[in-house]
């Protein structure tokens, strides 16, 4: 094992299907004990990826390793077959070979290593144990619920304790509830067991919610790399914004910039002139703000842009309400707190601070 | 190219022998058995410990015939093939092309194909002490090649419950009524009695007569049994060119049937038997073609087929007339006979409807 | 899974090539050697007895057109009305079967495997007995309930078609109930909310939704009924019907040979049967993967309340016509001295039976096509499923070509097939003609595309991840192999093997050619003893392969229960 501070780097990762580029010139790497999300929607190439460095992908172009170590090299030629790549993976389908019990599920993978048997009961134990699945041990593995089965997969993934495990979207058959479960018990476990992990949702609230970085994929290429919050609060582009959870786009253009903390002045349609933040050097050609619909606020904030408008619609969701509300940017969609709920055809102040009013690249 | 190499070997093999065909010799000392006498070594035939034979004689009788044989020399183990004519000799020219050789003694019922199986330096010669016993036109020349095991004659079969005795034809004629249309069966044209009733008919009643017997639209089958099974259970009413037996065998079962000698003479040619070059079982083949020519097998094979031998001194199979009480057409030269059978398949095959 | 061919190489996985590229190579000879020589036969203008020909031309192929033109009509009269019998029966009881609460379901769709078991040929010489003019027991019947003339004649172009219907026809009710089992009945059920009757839901949604599978189903039949041989063959030749398989024996078996003739034939019945399943895949292809990827559905069947009963008649009235009658039928027969429907003048006894078992070879006829079933079925499914695997789970180079190559041997009709076989391996310096050895071969030559077919439907709906988990949990490729492919293809390996079983054990078409006088098979000596022998001692040695296979059958049934059960 290298001593290097990533467990898998991968660069210029492009993977052809025939005429078909699913991916192309992918470049991220993730640190080890880190927990890194690919994001995207179907067909973003965020699968393939993943599939990629496990080895059941052959890439056209690119470099992949793990541990320092050149797992694929188009140019060298090498491929490292999956079976000795020493990653482990929970398939979406789950994967669990009915043909078996849960034990002899989780125990393949060890007994591929020809562990001495005490050795091995120790490790399924453990692992089964960690998946609260110690009591079925001895079911077939055909006659387990969706999420039984889910355990069982992960269970089996981790048995052999791999360093590096990857997850391609676990819990996209589950129902909502066990989903929001398992998403907790998933973060506990990679804490616990500190292995490095790359997991792929479409789903961005998973994706928020378990990651320590999230990748976003769109048409086979990287959008933005970041933390959940710089995800969420400050979005690169249009599709992100739009992807990851949900905002208002504002069309106008740059106006001059107005302090030394990226702060400019943005001239909406319609001519209104917002104050926004500008995340990144300006290049010209910027045409839209995004501000998340959870940070517009009803009412009048000091510092901050306001403008007035008028409740069109209000619908209640249980944790949050939202409202479209006409005003001179046109239609906003406003999330608030359930809480000094306003009526529809009520005339209000709106205001949000500059810095939650996000310059997009053009 | 492997296969150019493979035709001239073959072409080389099917020359060389022809041209060493020599007047056979019978052995010093023939070797007296029980009911023949031998030229072959028992000893080695008994070695050798299994016979087959190809024969176009159907099933049921081949194994009675080949079971005399076993019982009279437990030590052979005997197996047969069972095709027509046509289709037997094509696979022993396929078989001889590749040099695979599993066949000792061939019989067909076609002396065309005999002749051209002779000439193709198929047949090993062996001088039997038993052929002195048949007749010179019944044996090849110099003899050894082959020789007649048996002859059969075609005639007319009805089943008299189906087709009262007045109305049933006398002559070869009367079968061209179109009352019997799609009421008369015949033989398929890979048969040599077939082919043998075509070639001696066709000059004696004239050229379009079997282009009148086309007319009535006679249905060809395989075998004898077909033929007489389909008179017996009604399906059809005659049969042309009947196997005289066939209608042995049958009438011995108890079958309502009836047959009919025309005046004109029935058509007969020879089921001919010869040990084939190459063998697998060489001694064996001689052991049972002098068991076979002798008396004795030949009374075998009267009693499994019901059969004629072309032997003077061995009895017509039970309930048969003999041969010197039938008006028997044989044809003069099998080597026209051989060379009609093209045309003859053809026009056959065109009569049963089998090509238009 | 998707490990790439230089993959293999530089990590040193070899055993996937050295495993693989022989298997392959194997299969392209055996595949491809019998149609070179058909061709260059179907050329030969000169002596037909020479090999190589001496002399090329197209004279075989305009002597087809110029003589054979009745044969040529005669085969598509025949196969297009066997074809439409078929899907009509095979529609109507996969319908009833799969649809409706007709009255035990289970058990009557476990009783249409039987024809299937009976065999064309068992079945053509059954409706030989039940239905001739004259000597048919519905005729015997019929005069003597005081009828005139006859009620039926099997020996017709009709009664032709009819037999191949019954008896070939079985596939098209299993294609078909697999295309309605995969469709989703909240389909037909939403019709039925609207206030569609029943024959209107089935004729306006069901029937439109499975049509794809229906025509590639009819599409499939044709090109059986195209190569059909026993029954043009127990019938045809008495009914003066030739069809291009029963012409092809003619030609094949006469003397001189006609060899060209026969090849001409052979490859142009190639030429059509092949592009008829190709259209047959292409629809597969374009139509039922997403029933196969789709979710199960859970049957659900509509109630036809009185109706049921006379559904259940209608599939009452084909077993009884495909199964019941006929084996009672040969029953009959064979236990008598001559075949009668009256028992009044029937003389019973049980000669037929003393004879067929005294013929030493038939008894080692039977003994050999039980072997070979055996052998052919054990090895066979091993290397199949290898195959299976190379085409639909390896990323090799070329192995959509492997898939068309497999095919090949079902659209060479197999009396055609076996003739160029006979060619081939005669010319092949390996002393096997004549041996059970090239009767194998022979038979794992043309057993490639069911046995192939059956086990791709069970690879294919095998979730592709369940392998790709065993190489990421770190299992080499025979590992994998051997712990994860093949136990979850055994249901399917099962189904595969009886299947390659039955048919080589009732294999007429390429036996014909390649038997020797010491390598006999029961079909061929069936038919011989048709030809030779009389329709009692042939009923006897037919209800004797009948009963031996359903025997042999039963015994693997219950070696193999065990096994069975866990995974059905």
């Amino acid at each position: 094992m290298s001593d290097s501070a990533s467990r898998i780097v991968v660069s210029d990762l492009s993977i052809r299907y025939g005429e078909v580029t699913a991916v192309n010139g992918v470049s991220f790497e993730v640190g080890r004990g880190e927990h890194v999300t690919l994001l995207g929607p179907s067909g973003c190439g965020k699968t393939t990826t993943l599939r990629a460095i496990a080895g059941l992908e052959q890439p056209a172009i690119g470099t992949i390793s793990i541990d320092g170590e050149v797992m694929y090299d188009a140019i060298e030629r090498r491929n490292v077959p999956t079976e000795h790549r020493g990653v482990s993976m929970v398939f979406q389908s789950y994967a669990v070979w009915p043909h078996m019990t849960v034990l002899g599920n989780v125990a393949y993978g060890l007994r591929v290593r020809k562990l001495a048997s005490s050795e091995l009961s120790a490790k399924v134990e453990r692992a089964l144990d960690l998946v609260q699945m110690r009591h079925l041990a001895d079911r077939p593995a055909s006659k387990l619920s969706g999420g039984q089965q889910q355990r069982v997969a992960l269970a089996r993934a981790i048995a052999f304790s791999p360093t590096v495990v990857l997850f391609d979207e676990p819990l996209s058959n589950l129902d909502a509830k066990l989903r929001a479960e398992m998403r907790l018990e998933l973060r506990e476990l990679q804490r616990q067991l500190g292995i490095t992990s790359v997991y792929v949702t479409h789903d961005q609230e998973e994706a928020l919610a378990i990651s320590d970085r999230v990748i976003v994929m769109n048409v086979g290429v990287i959008e933005q790399i970041g933390t959940p919050e710089q995800i969420y609060n400050r979005p690169r582009n249009r599709f992100v914004a739009d992807f990851v959870g949900s905002a208002n786009l504002i069309r106008g253009r740059v106006g001059k910039p107005l302090a030394n903390g990226g702060t400019i002045e943005f001239m909406a349609d319609g001519g209104h002139v917002l104050r926004a933040t500008a995340p990144h050097a300006l290049r010209g050609g910027e045409t839209e703000v995004a501000v998340r619909t959870a940070y517009i606020e009803i009412g009048k904030t000091a510092d901050a842009n306001q403008l007035p408008g008028t409740v069109r619609r209000r619908m209640f969701h249980g944790d949050f309400v939202q409202y479209v509300i006409d005003c001179p940017l046109g239609q906003l969609i406003v999330r608030r707190p359930p809480t000094n709920l306003v009526a529809e055809g009520e005339d209000i102040e709106l205001s949000f601070s500059p810095e939650h009013c996000i310059l997009l690249e053009g | 190219m492997r296969f150019t190499t493979t035709a001239a070997a073959a072409l080389l093999l099917i020359a060389l022998p022809s041209w060493c065909q020599a007047q056979g010799k019978l052995c010093d000392n023939p070797r007296p058995m029980q009911g023949f006498k031998t030229c072959a070594d028992v000893d080695k035939a008994e070695a050798e410990g299994a016979f087959t034979l190809y024969s176009t004689d159907p099933e049921a009788g081949q194994v009675k015939l080949l079971a005399a044989f076993n019982k009279a020399f437990p030590k052979i183990k005997t197996s047969y093939v069972r095709l027509q004519a046509g289709a037997l000799y094509a696979k022993v020219l396929s078989e001889r092309q590749a040099k695979s050789y599993l066949v000792d003694v061939i019989q067909l019922s076609d002396m065309g194909m005999i002749l051209d199986f002779q000439k193709r330096g198929g047949f090993r010669q062996y001088v039997s002490p038993e052929m002195a016993a048949f007749k010179p036109e019944y044996k090849s020349q110099p003899e050894g090649y082959w020789t007649w095991g048996s002859i059969i004659m075609g005639g007319i079969a009805y089943n008299p419950n189906n087709v009262s005795a007045a109305e049933a034809p006398k002559t070869w004629q009367d079968l061209l009524d179109p009352k019997w249309t799609d009421a008369v069966n015949v033989k398929v044209s890979n048969s040599g009695l077939q082919h043998g009733v075509y070639y001696m008919l066709k000059p004696i009643l004239g050229d379009d007569y079997f282009k009148k017997f086309a007319a009535i639209k006679p249905r060809a089958f395989d075998s004898y049994v077909q033929q007489y099974g389909r008179l017996v259970d009604g399906q059809d009413k005659i049969i042309m060119g009947a196997q005289y037996s066939g209608y042995i065998e049958f009438k011995a079962k108890g079958a309502p049937l009836a047959f009919v000698f025309p005046e004109t003479g029935v058509p007969a040619v020879s089921e001919t038997y010869g040990i084939v070059a190459d063998g697998p079982h060489p001694n064996a083949a001689e052991l049972f073609m002098d068991w076979f020519l002798s008396p004795i097998g030949q009374q075998a094979l009267s009693e499994a087929l019901l059969l004629h031998s072309p032997r003077a001194d061995v009895p017509a199979p039970a309930g048969g007339v003999a041969l010197k009480d039938m008006k028997l057409l044989v044809p003069a030269d099998w080597h026209e006979f051989e060379k009609s059978r093209p045309e003859f398949a053809k026009e056959w095959d065109r009569i049963v409807g089998a090509r238009r | 899974m998707t490990a790439p061919v230089k993959g293999w190489l530089r990590s040193g996985n070899h055993w996937q090539g050295a495993i693989t590229l022989p298997v392959l190579l194997v299969v392209a000879f055996l595949v491809l050697l019998p149609v070179v020589f058909l061709l260059e036969e179907s050329l030969n203008t000169g002596d037909p007895m020479a090999f190589p020909p001496q002399q090329y031309g197209l004279a075989n192929y305009a002597a087809m057109l110029e003589e054979d033109l009745q044969v040529i009509v005669n085969t598509v009269v025949i196969a297009v009305t066997a074809t439409m019998m078929a899907v009509v029966i095979g529609f109507t009881l996969a319908w009833i079967l799969t649809r409706t609460n007709v009255p035990g379901r289970d058990r009557l769709e476990r009783l249409m495997q039987l024809p299937y078991y009976m065999t064309p040929l068992v079945g053509a010489l059954a409706w030989a007995v039940l239905a001739s003019p004259k000597s048919g027991f519905f005729n015997q019947v019929w005069r003597w309930a005081g009828g005139e003339g006859d009620l039926f004649n099997i020996y017709s172009m009709f009664g032709i078609a009819w037999i191949m219907a019954l008896f070939e026809g079985t596939v098209a009710f299993v294609m078909i109930s697999a295309a309605m089992k995969s469709m989703d009945p909240a389909l037909e059920e939403s019709a039925r909310v609207i206030g569609a009757s029943k024959l209107r839901t089935a004729l306006t949604v069901t029937l439109p939704l499975v049509m794809p599978g229906v025509l590639g189903a009819t599409l499939f039949v044709f090109a059986e009924m195209l190569g059909s041989f026993a029954a043009a063959l127990v019938i045809g030749i008495p009914a003066r019907v030739y069809v291009i398989t029963t012409a092809i024996w003619d030609s094949t078996l006469s003397y001189p040979p006609a060899y060209g003739r026969a090849s001409a034939m052979g490859l142009a019945l190639f030429v059509v049967m092949f592009a008829m399943l190709s259209g047959y895949r292409w629809m597969v292809a374009r139509g039922s993967f997403a029933t196969i990827t789709g979710k199960a559905f859970r049957p659900r069947t509509m109630d036809m309340g009185r109706l049921a009963w006379p559904l259940f008649a209608v599939c009452a009235l084909y077993i009884v016509l495909a199964v019941a009658l006929p084996l009672a039928a040969l029953l009959l027969t064979s236990l008598e001295r001559f075949a009668t429907a009256l028992l009044s003048q029937a003389q019973f006894t049980l000669a037929n039976y003393e004879m067929a078992l005294a013929l030493g070879p038939v008894r080692t006829a039977l003994a050999n096509s039980l072997l070979l079933g055996l052998g052919v079925a054990t090895v066979g499914v091993l290397v199949m499923a290898l195959l299976v695997w190379i085409i639909y789970r390896s990323e090799m180079v070329g192995r959509g070509a492997v898939e068309y190559l497999v095919m090949f041997p079902q659209a060479v009709p197999r009396l055609v097939f076996g003739l160029a076989l006979l060619w081939a391996w005669l010319n092949m310096p390996i002393p096997i003609y004549g041996t059970l050895w090239l009767l194998a071969l022979a038979y794992f030559t043309v057993m490639l595309p069911i046995g192939v077919r059956t086990l791709a439907g069970v690879v294919l709906q095998v979730d592709k991840s369940l392998e790709e988990c065993a190489r990421v949990c770190g299992a080499g490729w025979l590992y994998q192999l051997r712990t994860i492919s093949l136990p979850l293809l055994k249901p399917g390996v099962i189904a595969a093997w009886l299947l390659i079983f039955m048919a080589s054990v009732r294999e007429l078409g390429v036996s014909v050619f390649l038997m020797g006088p010491n390598a006999k098979v029961i079909a061929p000596s069936i038919v011989g003893a048709f030809a030779s022998s009389g329709i009692e001692l042939t009923a006897a040695m037919a209800l004797i392969q009948t009963f031996t296979v359903v025997v042999a059958l039963m015994i693997l049934f219950r070696l193999t229960r065990g096994m069975t059960r866990e995974l059905t």
